[in-house]
């Protein structure tokens, strides 16, 4: 995409797999390249200034850019189609009255998924905390003997279960998560943002957020385990 | 000599891309030895995969003009595009 005075040249393409950028997003550069925000893309100056002034084309690059990103993760965290909604035009709102403090040395993707994270805890009325200690942690552990072995090997999940099968039945079990747990799964597993940026997105420790995405997934693994991994056995 | 339990906690916290080179090395023997580990890896790109349709899932849901309603809002004095 361009736009009448250059282009959203914006865009610096850094440190990202051209594979990793597909899996993404769909967009394409003016290059036909895919263009990719994973939180790694930075604005420049100039596109900064059009956000300032509301151009409608770099407004609408953003957008498009991070929009369905949002979307998806606001999904993902448990919120309905219409809330998603409403919270991803709330995270823009925020986002362009908040520019003058938006250097364009932080990542656009990791400013605007802080801001959908700050948004999700004021309509919960709650600073989300994760406990010390989950149950999960104890099945997880009782997995071991006092070696470190297996007691009860893991089963894999037959070759021919279809993503998709298991998709449907990985929503409902996503309901057993917190809401933090929750949220650290949809940025680091679906978003694939990296341990740090999630760090700075949820203001916890990397040690803290990989504990979290541990008794997310184990968590998953529990349900779907029960689920027979979304088939019926 | 790492454990099940020490492999399995690194997959599944994704910490083995920050872990010590030999911590990476002691992973990939134990895993290209353990069937056990191999299978609890497969159970967490199982669930990767899953997640990853189910975000496609949500996506499908969106209206085409869901991008141009959000612009619409952001543009001063409610402004066409």
């Amino acid at each position: 995409m361009r736009i009448d005075s250059g282009p959203i040249p914006a865009i610096r393409h850094a440190e990202v797999s051209a594979a990793r950028a597909a899996d993404i997003t769909g967009q394409r550069g003016a290059s036909g390249r895919r263009l990719y925000d994973g939180g790694v893309v930075q604005l420049d100056d100039t596109y900064l200034g059009r956000l300032r002034r509301r151009d409608p084309e770099a407004l609408r690059s953003v957008v498009d850019e991070q929009g369905r990103r949002l979307y998806r993760a606001a999904r993902g965290m448990g919120y309905s189609q219409n809330e998603a909604e409403d919270l991803v035009q709330d995270v823009f709102v925020t986002f362009i009255e908040s520019i003058d403090r938006f250097e364009g040395r932080a990542q656009v993707g990791t400013w605007l998924f802080g801001i959908l994270h700050h948004k999700s805890q004021e309509r919960r009325r709650t600073v989300v905390r994760e406990e010390v200690h989950d149950p999960i942690d104890q099945v997880f552990e009782s997995q071991f003997d006092a070696r470190g072995s297996w007691i009860r090997p893991p089963t894999a999940p037959d070759q021919d279960v279809r993503a998709q099968e298991v998709g449907q039945a990985i929503q409902d079990c996503l309901a057993g998560l917190s809401p933090i747990q929750r949220e650290v799964f949809q940025l680091r597993q679906v978003e694939e943002l990296s341990a740090a940026e999630v760090c700075k997105i949820c203001g916890h420790t990397i040690t803290h957020i990989g504990v979290l995405f541990h008794r997310a997934r184990m968590k998953l693994r529990d349900c779907l385990e029960g689920k027979g991994w979304g088939r019926s056995r | 000599m790492m454990t099940c339990h020490d492999v399995s906690t690194l997959v599944s916290t994704a910490g083995l891309p920050d872990a010590p080179f030999l911590r990476k090395l002691g992973v990939h023997m134990h895993l290209a030895m353990c069937r056990h580990c191999r299978a609890f890896r497969r159970q967490v790109e199982t669930i990767a995969r899953a997640a990853r349709a189910a975000g496609l899932a949500f996506e499908r849901e969106l209206p085409q003009d869901f991008e141009s309603r959000i612009v619409q809002r952001l543009r001063p004095h409610g402004e066409g595009v």
